[in-house]
């Protein structure tokens, strides 16, 4: 059987790796065009700050592909047969297929500010290889920069140029730090942690108009209060959507929506070809599509994929949500749609009175939820069993120190942390 | 990307195998060069009687040895008055006034040949002694920055304190008081395999059944019990000297550790054959102590002393070993070369320690395997989902605090995920054995 991924990134690799343990015999092929070999997105700030080189960010070593006979091309598909099973590169070569896996990722947004089409040079986004290579061209030119968007690419940004010692402003249109998935007292302690690392942070001040200098560079930013900042770097970090503009020109594109629509086998319009990962609009028989972009959905995804194209047909049914990340120093888990769950919902928030350490239990009176803790470690697969098993909060509380997930000698103490009831407020 | 200030690209060279790091690291080897090879490169071990046996070294008899007079009056041999005569006057400097602060009256005499070389090594005042002094003097600034720099986490700063208080009490202090009360010098943190002398007959009488019965109960009782409680963290990472230094003043270089397979092949190759001499080479000094009649095995033993003194104890566990912090990373010689750390990992891998791997949430990053001193690719385990145990590890903690998304923990306890303890799995420590390589897993 002959195996095309498209995309080298971890949704497509693991893909392939997970063939490759399926049957032995397949013959695998993964076109890539951004980077030679498949790297981790999300440790691009450790490169940009000299905690790794290029090289340290690549999970598997070189000869793992040769090893595992996946062949390795660095192209761009350009167009698609779906009648005649072949797929066409950049290059002018053709690839036949049995099955076709789309593993596209996603592309930063930018959206219509005044004076975009303007900029010839400074304006850098934080996903790429290749934005990884305009920021360590542009940071020894820049002394201030501006970044704009309140999530978590763009907090990486800014704490990246903060080593290089560039000064910093952070525009967030929101109200708090990052309100699509904490809670205004998380958003808060990590506001703290901000400013302590001398952050400018604007909230509810949004980008108007995008000002550049004789030769076409950023030079600053007017914002919605009237305000020009200087800057000679402007960090876009508002999103991503999903990588399908180069699907529209092909011959037969698979069904387009958001992203590559797939039913719940992940499968498109076409029965040979799927999607997984970033690029996928999963449409359930019932319910609303959804993406899910996340490094953890791409991997589960590309592993489901790879068993759907021997023809297993397992349904795509994600797990009970949990993400992690971390803001300069606080870590943070969260398990549980926190801040989908409606207005109002009930929470036992516990908060200690000095350190940024901070616990976030949602329930409905009978069992929790979700949980949003921020400031110590956790293991979400015990409390994503405790949602499971439909634990009472009170059961929870008394047994959360069940869950930590310290280091030995440095468990953060709970008991320390005063709790009051605060229900889940949005103000987004 | 390389910070532009003086500072970062400093900082950058020194501990990423530049310039200042290639200089540091001749300067090191240069220093242990000094320290345990000056003295032969001038003074033959052969003891003579007469000039005529010393003729073929261009040299005389003096005081049983072989003295190059000419050479050393004309001041030519640097590396020889360097080793055996500056470094050592220190170190009898350092002896002397603590002797005279001490013991007033006064009793140490000196006894000097001709040239100026203090000639009774068995005192505590020697080139040892600065040795010890400048060792201990890394690991406590090391140490004292390690603290500093890991202080939001109490594993780092309690194991750090421990490795601190042992060096200068177990490792410097009570050596030195020992010699001065004219007891044997006796390092409690150190045992046979890694001090290899202390289960070797020829110095039982100098040590005394006091001493050598504690060597074999340490080696052959607490070492074991203890690795297969904690795992062998306790001792690497918690007790021994090379481990202390590594962790303290090695610490901007511990992310030089070659991470690849073929790096991983040929240290099971190089610590188990290093063991193996080691284990062998006892074998023969009790052979030749126990069994009568046997000059042959005598000759044998004293080679193999001679041989594994120089080889390993000296150039490995020394010249290569320290010396090569800034190119190779902090632990060459305990993840290739140290007997110890070979037996400890074996035990290791039947006892309780592991390091546990949160499902799922690895983001693949490799900081983990980057600041990993034994060279593991921890990053394979945690992104495929598996709590593990390797041989090699020392139980550093390093990987779980590096992690930014907080996937991995250090733990002894009963097995979540046992790891199966087929010979395969030993000798190729992949997830089960199944596969040659561990990227196979996904």
């Amino acid at each position: 059987m002959k195996i095309v991924i498209v995309g080298n990134g971890v949704a497509g690799v693991t893909c392939a790796m997970t063939a490759r343990q399926r049957d032995p015999h397949a013959e695998i092929t993964i076109v890539g065009g951004e980077t030679d070999y498949f790297f981790s997105r999300t440790a691009l700030m450790y490169s940009y700050m000299d905690r790794m080189s290029r090289r340290d960010l690549e999970p598997y070593e070189r000869k793992a592909y040769a090893e595992q006979r996946i062949a390795l091309l660095r192209d761009w598909v350009i167009d698609h047969h779906a009648e005649a099973k072949t797929v066409h590169l950049s290059s002018g070569a053709t690839l036949s297929y049995d099955k076709l896996v789309l593993a596209l990722g996603a592309t930063p947004n930018r959206f219509g500010w005044d004076g975009i089409n303007d900029v010839k040079d400074g304006l850098v986004h934080f996903v790429s290889m290749q934005d990884l290579d305009a920021c360590e061209r542009l940071t020894p030119t820049t002394r201030e920069a501006i970044v704009v968007g309140g999530g978590l690419i763009g907090i990486e940004l800014v704490e990246s140029l903060l080593y290089h010692g560039v000064k910093v402003t952070f525009l967030i249109r929101e109200p708090y730090y990052w309100p699509l998935a904490l809670g205004r007292e998380e958003g808060d302690i990590v506001t703290e942690q901000l400013r302590a690392h001398g952050v400018d942070v604007r909230y509810m001040e949004e980008m108007k108009r995008i000002e550049v200098d004789s030769v076409g560079r950023v030079s600053g930013v007017l914002t919605n209060k009237g305000e020009t900042i200087p800057c000679q770097m402007l960090g876009i970090c508002v999103g991503v959507r999903p990588s399908i503009d180069r699907l529209k020109a092909f011959t037969d594109p698979p069904q387009l929506g958001r992203g590559v629509v797939v039913d719940e086998t992940l499968q498109t319009s076409f029965p040979d070809v799927f999607a997984c990962g970033d690029c996928a609009e999963i449409q359930p028989i019932e319910g609303r599509s959804y993406t899910e972009m996340i490094w953890y959905s791409a991997k589960r995804q590309g592993r489901h994929v790879a068993a759907n194209l021997f023809g297993d047909q397992l349904r795509y049914a994600p797990p009970i949500f949990f993400n992690s990340s971390k803001f300069f120093e606080v870590e943070y888990t969260t398990v549980g749609e926190v801040m989908a769950l409606p207005e109002g919902t009930p929470t036992l928030f516990r908060k200690h009175p000095t350190k940024p350490l901070c616990q976030r239990i949602l329930h409905n009176g009978d069992r929790v939820l979700g949980f949003n803790m921020l400031g110590s470690r956790w293991n979400h697969e015990i409390l994503e069993r405790w949602i499971r098993e439909r634990r009472s909060p009170a059961w929870v509380v008394a047994h959360l120190a069940d869950a930590q997930f310290d280091v030995e000698f440095g468990r953060a103490n709970l008991a320390a942390c005063i709790q009051r009831e605060l229900p889940l407020a949005k103000e987004l | 990307m390389i910070r532009r200030t003086a500072a970062g690209l400093f900082l950058h060279d020194l501990k990423n195998r530049g310039l200042s790091a290639w200089t540091l690291s001749l300067l090191l080897i240069g220093f242990y060069g000094i320290l345990y090879f000056g003295q032969y490169y001038w003074t033959p071990d052969s003891p003579c009687t007469d000039n005529a046996s010393c003729y073929s070294e261009g040299a005389v008899c003096e005081a049983g040895a072989c003295i190059r007079e000419s050479r050393i009056e004309r001041g030519q041999d640097w590396l020889y008055r360097t080793a055996t005569v500056h470094i050592d006057e220190l170190g009898w400097k350092i002896g002397a006034s603590m002797d005279a602060a001490t013991r007033p009256d006064g009793t140490l005499v000196r006894d000097e040949n001709k040239n100026g070389v203090i000639d009774n090594w068995e005192h505590f005042g020697n080139r040892w002694t600065v040795y010890g002094m400048l060792y201990t003097l890394g690991i406590l600034l090391g140490g004292a920055w390690v603290c500093f720099k890991y202080r939001h986490n109490r594993y780092q700063i309690v194991r750090t304190g421990v490795v601190m208080m042992v060096q200068t009490s177990f490792a410097f202090s009570l050596p030195i008081l020992l010699k001065f009360f004219h007891k044997p010098e006796y390092y409690f943190s150190y045992m046979w395999p890694l001090k290899i002398d202390y289960l070797d007959p020829k110095n039982f009488a100098y040590y005394g059944e006091g001493l050598v019965l504690w060597g074999f109960f340490a080696s052959l009782a607490v070492v074991p019990v203890m690795t297969l409680l904690y795992g062998k963290r306790w001792y690497c990472s918690w007790v021994c000297g090379c481990g202390g230094l590594a962790n303290t003043f090695g610490e901007p270089w511990r992310h030089l550790s070659n991470k690849s397979s073929n790096a991983w092949r040929f240290e099971r190759v190089a610590i188990y054959t290093v063991m193996g001499v080691a284990f062998l080479s006892t074998a023969l000094w009790f052979a030749s102590a126990v069994l009568p009649d046997s000059s042959s095995l005598h000759a044998a033993a004293a080679g193999t002393r001679k041989w594994y003194g120089l080889v390993v104890t000296a150039s490995l566990s020394g010249a290569v070993g320290t010396g090569l912090y800034p190119i190779g990373g902090t632990r060459v010689w305990c993840r290739n070369f140290c007997p110890m750390a070979a037996f400890l990992g074996i035990i290791q891998k039947l006892g309780r320690f592991r390091i546990r791997v949160k499902k799922e949430m690895c983001i693949s990053c490799g900081l983990c395997s980057k600041y990993c001193e034994m060279g593991i690719d921890v990053r394979s385990y945690a992104q495929a989902g598996l709590s593990f145990t390797r041989a090699a590890c020392v139980g550093c903690g390093m990987c779980a605090e590096v992690c930014p998304r907080g996937v991995l923990r250090l733990e002894n306890g009963a097995k979540v995920d046992p790891q199966e303890l087929s010979l395969v799995s030993f000798l190729d420590e992949s997830w089960k054995g199944a596969s040659s390589s561990v990227a196979a897993k996904i």
